[in-house]
């Protein structure tokens, strides 16, 4: 059998013939880069290098970080700093500042340092290479090398004495100048945290969730910073806590140290978010600090030993004050964690490196970012792993599609449209978007970002081709099957086409508004933090709704009954009810229960008025469609129900009111799902419902927008997933109406 | 001798100020079948909807099975006796009333359990004779929705049945179905018929009218305009209208 004998024409063999070759094409072509990337191979995204470390000469000319692929950039400091910032300022202009490479280590760079009299750039590689860059210039040499991986470095204010955490939690100390190991200390209960004090006789290092401080010279333990509680009967932190009273100390493994210049302060940060002073001749907790939504990623202090310079995983910077450790200021605008950071170039700045790849100053009066470098233009890591992915599966995926359209196979023809259509746009929408959204002129994005146009120019072709007529015909419509089976396939695929689009349009909406929000500067950690919190007014939301809707139904029922009778008082009542509290605003209503009844001496829990004040309010509107409701069934119903003897309540009970829910079932969903949002009023009686513990947290922390966004979301899934049960429910209702 | 079951005298009706019913006096022997033709609007289906009080007469006395009722007295004082009499009158309607979010058989049981009180497993065994003697066994738990008008209206008469009546009235029983159904419903009326019920229609099948009943009545503008048995009332009219009348339909 011939290949053309399957087709209506030439002109539709070429078409179907097409297609398979561009779906050929782009599995084989996904498959190849995905394999090479995963076998290392050189084609890949540009993707920035994250940044781990940062240090300052003394004299405030050069600024270094040391990236994550060995290179460490130095940088030339203008001696004017620019210090308006926010409005008009844009930092995308900022013309870049001179720099150069270091090239030299082949592992990630974690630490850096100046010598004090500027003379030389020291840095550390996490292989536990240590090198000296004279005039912080290439070549380097090797100092030292540790000779195990090591996860943090720290530096004496000499940077005659170096100490380092191995990823077997050892402790090192060594000679700079000579290269020889001091001492070693542990191994410690975890945490990756280690300092050196300025004159290099003590050394701190993370031991869980304490901290012990050895004396370099006699090898000594001399100190073990230990949490404990403000009321010392309580002796574990969350007995602490369940007291309300504070835990001095940390509860989860310590990831950052620094010692004071005098040696007597000791500042913690941890995994927890907290921070914490120590005293260190007396192992007291001074005062402890809690601004960071995420673990403390790096502490610095200032040298006149009055501020503290922290930094988190919660991609924000924040200055402490010394003493109290009360948060002075906060940095936000950094997309990813932030490593590492420094008070300088300059009095008045401060300097940030991050996993976003970006080196950022900001001036310290109004917390405006002023500068900002990049390891090199591109997208994020994650964007590259996650385009990576995305090619393998999209690749394997198109080989499956190829066989079935090869055969001829309808499935195949949609499976194609599923997997080109939704998956670029998830998987090339989200970091396009996100690149949109880089401190970066427009020219500079496109340059980031053009792999993605290209590869989406692609998948429009393939799409565009697979979507034509005569190829839809093949698939569709098989020539060989009988007409009515033909007509049917058709019917049927022009139905589940319509389903992909309008599934795809949602999800391109989905990243589109995803990207958005992006925009405001959220801070995903602070999110992430109280998620849980607010989620627990999800339940709230939906206990209050669904009693408050009981109610209103009951109620409903009654005034429905009320303005149908032919009994005049049950009318009047009714009809007052109505009247009265459709004729007022919900909110007003609210206040007046919650404001009214403690007057009459009637003292209710929030919730209770709360209900009561929802069901009474919808309870007057869903007595109009109750009675619709009733009414709507025929006078032929009550009839019948009569001639067989039944009398009028029987009549109500068992005929009218079974089909009269039927009816109202639709309405009353919309009215619930209605409910649901209109139940956030209840926030101002203290009802900790979504938006109560939204409006709590956003205020209490001036992040409004973060938690009410949480909260909106919730809404959304809940009205989603009742629309959902809805249908459900009106299909089971509907089913003396099947046909 | 034998007392007439069902016995209306001098019967009026108004509906506002319009005059439906002129007076008009009926006795049906126990076991007689009464067909009642005419032209629409000559207060057929109103003498009918009057005798089990779904209409309440404006004047005049019903006594059924024994219970009276004089129509000059408030109604409200008869609330009892009406409901004794629907229990001994089962009603069956053009447009089948049956309840649309019951089975069939759910749409029998109905009235036994909840009006006389039966045991549903008792009310269930007797819905599934009348259902295979109407000859719908297999459509017991379909919804009415799923069922042909005359499907529908043989259930809507073993819903009758099932409260044991003693008179049935059929309210234009075929008038809403299509030509092929009419015949398996009025073959159930005629088997109900020779079982011996007493059975008042209103009808234009004039097979029926000839072939089961009893005595044929001819209502026009709101009295008897002709009365006697069916050979005669066809064959051999007396009065100028029913000849009219004939004449139209035949």
């Amino acid at each position: 059998m011939s290949q053309t004998e399957k087709f209506e024409s030439p002109a539709q063999y070429k078409a179907v013939r097409l297609v398979w070759v561009l779906v050929a094409v782009t599995a084989v072509v996904s498959l190849l880069y995905a394999i090479q990337y995963y076998l290392g191979g050189p084609i890949r995204l540009a993707v920035v290098s994250q940044f781990d470390s940062i240090a300052v000469n003394p004299s405030g000319t050069l600024l270094a970080a040391g990236a994550q692929d060995g290179g460490v950039r130095v940088w030339e400091v203008p001696e004017t700093l620019n210090t308006v910032g926010g409005g008009d300022f844009d930092v995308a202009q900022e013309t870049p500042w001179p720099v150069r490479r270091l090239e030299g280590h082949t592992a990630p760079v974690i630490a850096l340092a100046f010598t004090p009299d500027g003379a030389a750039l020291l840095s550390v590689g996490s292989d536990g290479e240590v090198r000296r860059w004279a005039d912080a210039q290439e070549p380097g040499e090797v100092l030292l090398t540790v000779g195990e991986p090591i996860l943090q470095a720290a530096f004496d204010a000499g940077r005659t004495r170096l100490a380092v955490m191995g990823q077997d939690h050892v402790v090192q100390v060594w000679d700079v100048t000579t290269g020889q190991q001091l001492r070693t200390f542990g191994p410690t209960a975890g945490g990756r945290a280690v300092a050196l004090s300025d004159d290099g006789t003590l050394v701190a290092a993370g031991d869980g969730v304490d901290v012990q401080v050895w004396e370099v010279e006699s090898g000594q333990p001399v100190q073990r910073m230990v949490g404990y509680c403000e009321d010392q009967t309580y002796t574990t932190a969350d007995a602490c806590e369940d007291a309300e009273e504070n835990w001095l100390g940390h509860v989860k493994e310590v990831t950052a140290l620094a010692f004071s210049p005098d040696g007597q302060i000791l500042v913690s940060g941890s995994e927890d978010t907290t921070i914490v002073f120590w005293d260190v001749g007396t192992a007291e907790a001074l005062w402890s600090s809690a601004g960071h939504w995420a673990a403390v990623n790096s502490l610095t202090f200032h040298p006149d030993g009055k501020r503290v310079l922290s930094t988190g995983a919660d991609n924000a910077v924040k200055t402490l004050r010394v003493p109290g450790g009360k948060s002075t200021a906060t940095f936000v605008g950094t997309l990813a964690p932030v490593n590492d950071g420094l008070f300088g170039p300059q009095d008045g700045f401060i300097s940030t490196v991050s996993n976003d790849g970006t080196m950022r100053v900001w001036e310290t009066t109004n917390q405006y970012e002023i500068h900002l470098e990049w390891s090199q233009y591109g997208f994020q890591p994650t964007w590259g792993h996650t385009i990576a992915a995305w090619m393998l599966v999209s690749g394997l995926l198109g080989l499956v599609c190829l066989w079935g359209l090869r055969q001829g196979r309808l499935w195949s023809h949609l499976l194609t449209l599923l997997v080109f259509l939704v998956g670029p746009i998830v998987m090339l929408g989200l970091p396009f978007f996100e690149v949109l959204i880089y401190p970066l002129t427009l020219g500079v994005k496109l340059q980031i970002a053009w792999p993605i146009l290209v590869l989406a120019g692609w998948y429009v072709i393939l799409l565009i081709a697979l979507t034509r007529e005569p190829v839809a015909l093949y698939y569709e419509a098989p020539l060989d099957a009988p007409l009515a089976e033909q007509l049917q396939a058709s019917q049927r695929t022009l139905k589940l086409r319509f389903g992909i689009y309008s599934f795809a349009v949602w999800v391109f909406l989905l990243v589109l508004l995803f990207s958005v929000l992006r925009r405001f500067h959220l801070d995903v950690a602070f999110m992430g933090h109280y998620f849980g919190f607010i989620m627990k007014g999800a339940w709230t939301t939906l206990y209050i709704s669904a009693l408050s809707i009981a109610l209103a139904i009951v109620l409903a029922l009654l005034g429905a009954l009320g303005r149908l009778s032919k009994n005049p008082i049950a009318s009047g009542i009714s009809g007052f009810y109505v009247s009265l509290i459709r004729g007022t605003p919900l909110l007003v209503q609210i206040f007046i229960w919650y404001l009214g009844l403690p007057q009459l001496g009637i003292l209710l829990k929030a919730e209770v008025a709360g209900i009561l004040a929802l069901g009474v309010n919808y309870g007057a509107y869903m007595t109009e469609i109750f009675r619709a409701g009733i009414q709507a069934i025929g006078k032929g119903q009550h009839e019948a129900a009569y001639a067989l003897g039944m009398s009028a309540s029987q009549t109500f009970r068992r005929i009218v009111l079974p089909q009269a829910f039927r009816i109202v079932i639709p309405p009353i969903g919309n009215e619930f799902i209605a409910m649901m949002k209109d139940s956030s009023l209840v926030y101002v009686m203290g009802v900790w419902e979504l938006t109560f513990r939204a409006n709590k947290i956003g205020r209490q922390n001036f992040r409004a927008m973060e938690t009410f966004i949480i909260a909106a979301a919730f809404y959304w899934i809940l009205t989603v997933i009742f629309q959902l049960l809805q249908g459900k429910l009106e299909e089971y209702m509907a089913r003396g109406e099947r046909r | 001798m034998t007392e007439p079951i069902i016995k209306v005298k001098g019967l009026h009706k108004y509906f506002g100020p319009l005059h439906v019913i002129r007076g008009v006096d009926l006795e049906v022997m126990p076991g007689e079948v009464v067909v009642i033709i005419g032209p629409s609007g000559g207060g057929k289906s109103t003498f009918l909807r009057c005798l089990n009080f779904l209409e309440t007469p404006s004047a005049g006395i019903i006594e059924i099975d024994g219970i009276r009722i004089d129509a000059q007295e408030p109604i409200s004082r008869h609330r009892k006796k009406i409901r004794q009499i629907r229990r001994r009158v089962g009603m069956v309607f053009q447009q089948f009333n049956l309840f649309p979010h019951m089975t069939a058989l759910q749409n029998i049981i109905e009235a036994p359990v909840t009006v006389k009180g039966m045991k549903k497993e008792e009310a269930i065994a007797k819905a599934e004779e009348l259902l295979s003697w109407v000859g719908l066994s297999e459509k017991r738990d379909e919804y009415p929705s799923r069922l042909s008008g005359g499907q529908q209206q043989r259930v809507a008469i073993a819903r009758a049945l099932a409260m044991e009546p003693k008179i049935m009235l059929f309210d234009e029983p075929t008038s809403a179905l299509d030509p092929e159904l009419i015949g398996e419903v009025v073959d159930v009326m005629e088997r109900l018929a020779n079982e011996g019920m007493t059975m008042v229609v209103v009808t234009h099948e004039l097979h029926f009218a000839r072939d089961v009943s009893d005595r044929v009545i001819l209502m026009s503008d709101g009295v008897w305009a002709e009365e006697g048995p069916p050979d005669e009332l066809f064959t051999n009219p007396k009065e100028e209208r029913t000849r009219q009348f004939l004449a139209h339909i035949l």
